[in-house]
């Protein structure tokens, strides 16, 4: 499944990240991915709040859709 | 001497410029939200004997930048050089922050780590084994607080022995497949293991090390490298960092379920910015009030009689009393209200509630085609608009940029509140009301142009929307007051200088040609009798408001210190005996009302601070008779869309360009003129 298909409160494990944009380096580079636990905190509007680690990150569903996780 | 440049990079918002500012004393700008800095900025410190300069950048996650500031950023590490690199890295994110520590590492410059944030870590339960990490990476690693600056001390000496010592950091280990082929790439002992990596992944020549290392991982050579760095990172991680599970609730996710909250987080976001301004308003008004009757009943008076003993002729006693007392003293009268607001404004940007407005907006942002994120810049437009349109760096396409900057400024921001301020009070029953409404007017108005652009010149692509949400965090009364001050100091700053300027400006034109006796016959009432006629659509057709337009392009407040300067004199000054020290005891007294008066207004659930007093013949009525309240009405609304402001448009021609920043001006001219223009008609016919 894909990380928008998760409900909040779940914690998953990222097991790819699929995507050519440029930003997906930055996703990485803040903590999104595979091997990661991530929790979705909240979904509003169409961002995704997530919590990796101890850091809160908001991505768009969009780049969630790319996310494969478990 | 010698100097050392010291670059402080890391992840963003972990503390890198509170820690410059504890260190070189610098007032530089700190904010609970990953992109505060956005240009390069220096601090320098003597230390022994040499002279540091202490560089802060931009926050980035990683060597490979996207944004205008991470590029500023990656510029400045790769090209520049440092003599030493300072790496803060917040301690409860060591899992993110160790990969740009990797990539920092194979510059093989010498460097200090700095584990900042400690105190939040340990609230959390992360513990970090700080000898074992030094003694993997052979490097200097420090604990800081760069809220309350403990642990700060130590960084200069250790920056100073590295220095000395050009110690380097131990070379990383990659896989053994990478370190061959990069060791075959080697052409002197010199070369860092970032060079040799941009060798092998970027020179042409090195295409067969590529695909070889393609036909062993099965991936292309640069997804190698990175493997390899996020490997590393994490095998640090895993080495020094442990995490035991908390027991108590996190504050942050606590307040977020209600702040974050679809419905209810956009309700109270307004009740917010309601409380904003309600605060700033009543707090502040008995000060102004008190501010003024200082400037007028104190220092006039005193300084008056000074230059009478000092035998003074007339006109210096006149330039006195019309242009610095009714002109740069009427606009001082409003730094209260400045003060209390800018106190605020930063409260909210400290407590890591800003970025929070971004993503709880952007479903309406959305709507227009923008990111939640440009919200922040936006809202720091409420702020001063000038670093707001240099914060729009960090979007991350030129489309963005260009929309957010023509919107940011049409946020009204102090500056034109207190000249909201000053005419609602006087010409309207509701000036809470007529002041929202023009607040609410400014951010249509911006809206209307980004749709205008967007539809016109920037159709494309909306991009994704990334973002970090720091945890609540509380600010030292200390910082608190110190950014306050700052802003507080530009105010007086720009009052002693532009305003005092443009209002002596001002008197000399009303003054002209020498000995004129009725002020309109002089050059200022030619100048404004020439200009009126733009003006009379919207019922501005009297000289004097005309003339006091002119100098306002360099700031808004002028048009309060030209009118002061322009009706004072026909303001009737009552001659009173002036004792000294009587006169102390009672600005002393009625200073203490004014407090007693702003703690209770500032608990009172509706706005006070606009009751309108009746009293004799001040500034106030004399203006007040000059001009209707409809006109009043669309000099304020051409006031707050037309970009009259030196230091706006100066930023925009550095950051977009000359011809962008002209035509803006002219397009804020035109859109400002016609709003002026509706609002007259629409007051005249409310029967205002
Ligand atoms: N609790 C705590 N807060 C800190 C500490 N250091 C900094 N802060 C707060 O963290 C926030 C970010 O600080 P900045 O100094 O602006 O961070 P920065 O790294 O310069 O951020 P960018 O310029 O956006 O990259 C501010 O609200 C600081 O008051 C610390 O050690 N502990
Ligand atoms: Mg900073």
């Amino acid at each position: 499944m894909n990380l928008e298909e998760v409900r909040p409160g779940q914690e998953v494990l990222i097991l790819n990240v699929y995507g050519k944009e440029e930003v997906l380096e930055k996703v990485k580079a803040m903590g999104l991915r595979e091997g990661r636990r991530v929790s979705l905190l909240q979904k509003v509007g169409r961002n995704l709040l997530l919590k990796v680690n101890n850091s809160r990150i908001v991505i768009s569903r969009e780049l969630a859709r790319g996310i494969e996780v478990q | 001497m010698k100097s050392v440049r010291v670059a402080l990079v890391g992840n963003p918002n972990v503390g890198k410029t509170s820690l410059l500012n504890h260190l070189a004393g610098t007032n530089l700008k700190v904010g609970n939200w990953p992109g505060v800095t956005v240009e390069k900025r220096e601090g320098r410190v003597k230390f022994q004997d040499y002279q540091i300069e202490l560089v802060d950048l931009p926050g980035i996650y990683t060597l490979e930048p996207l944004s205008e500031e991470e590029w500023i950023a990656y510029n400045y590490i790769t090209q520049e050089k440092p003599d030493v690199v300072v790496n803060v890295v917040e301690t409860p994110n060591l899992q993110r922050d160790f990969l740009l520590t990797v990539e920092l590492l194979e510059l093989e410059i010498p460097t200090l780590l700095v584990l900042n944030m400690s105190d939040e870590a340990q609230k959390l339960g992360v513990e970090v084994n700080d000898r074992w990490l030094s003694e993997l990476l052979g490097v200097r690693v420090l604990r800081t607080n760069g809220r309350t600056g403990k642990g700060v001390k130590a960084i200069l000496p250790n920056v100073v022995e590295l220095y000395t010592l050009k110690e380097k950091p131990k070379p990383l280990r990659y896989s053994k497949e990478l370190e061959e082929v990069l060791e075959k790439l080697r052409e002197s002992a010199q070369e860092s293991k970032s060079e040799l990596l941009r060798k092998l992944l970027q020179e042409r020549q090195n295409l067969h090390y590529r695909e070889f290392l393609k036909n062993t991982f099965g991936k292309e050579a640069h997804e190698v490298v990175k493997d390899q760095r996020y490997a590393t990172a994490h095998g640090l991680y895993r080495e020094v960092v442990k995490e035991r599970p908390l027991t108590s609730k996190d504050i942050t996710d606590s307040l977020d379920r209600v702040l974050l909250h679809p419905a209810l987080g956009i309700a109270l976001f307004f009740l917010v910015m309601f409380m904003l301004f309600k605060v700033s308003f009543d707090f502040s008004a008995p000060f102004m009030d008190w501010v003024e009757g200082f400037i007028n009943g104190f220092v006039a008076p005193l300084v008056s009689m000074g230059l009478v003993s000092l035998g003074a002729g007339p006109w210096v006693e006149r330039l006195f009393s019309e242009a610095l007392v009714g002109g740069v003293g009427f606009v001082l009268t409003f730094l209260p209200l400045v003060g209390v607001m800018y106190f605020l404004l930063s409260v909210l940007e400290f407590s890591g509630y800003l970025p929070r407005v971004a993503f709880l907006m952007d479903r309406f942002m959305h709507r227009l085609g923008l990111h939640g994120k440009s919200l922040v810049p936006l809202l720091l437009g409420f702020g001063c608009n000038v670093p707001a349109i240099v914060a729009t760096r960090t979007l991350e396409t030129r489309r963005d940029k260009l929309i957010v900057i023509s919107m940011i400024p049409f946020m009204s921001c102090p500056a034109r509140l207190v000249v909201f301020s000053f005419f609602a009070t006087l010409f309207f029953q509701n000036p809470a009301v007529v002041i929202f409404s023009l607040y609410m007017l400014g951010v249509f108005v911006a809206l209307l142009t980004a749709l205008l652009l967007r539809h016109t010149a920037f159709r494309g692509e909306l991009y994704h929307f990334v973002m970090e949400l720091p945890p609540y965090r509380l600010p030292t009364l200390r910082l608190l007051l110190r950014v306050s001050w700052a802003y507080v100091r530009d105010f007086l700053y720009r009052a002693g200088t532009l305003i005092f300027g443009a209002s002596v400006f001002i008197w000399l034109l009303l003054n002209l040609p020498p000995g004129v006796k009725d002020p309109s016959e002089s050059v200022a009432a030619q100048v404004g009798k020439a200009v009126a006629p733009l003006f009379k659509p919207l019922g501005l057709d009297d000289w004097r408001v005309a003339t006091s337009l002119i100098p306002a392009f360099l700031a808004r407040e002028i048009v309060l210190s030209s009118m002061g300067t322009i009706y004072s004199p026909q303001v009737e000054k009552e001659e009173k005996e002036f004792d000294l020290l009587g006169a102390m005891k009672e600005q002393a007294v009625s200073l203490g009302v004014a407090a007693k008066d702003a703690v209770l207004n500032t608990f009172k659930p509706v706005p006070t601070a606009f009751e309108v007093e009746e009293g004799e013949e001040s500034l106030r009525q004399v203006v007040a008779k000059s001009l209707s309240p409809p006109a009043a009405l669309a000099f304020m609304v051409f006031l707050l869309l037309y970009t009259s402001c030196l230091g706006t448009v100066a930023v925009m021609w550095r950051e977009v360009g000359r011809s962008f920043a002209l035509l803006f001006l002219a397009y804020s001219f035109v859109v400002g003129w016609l709003a002026g223009f509706v609002a007259y008609g629409v007051g005249k016919a409310l029967g205002l």
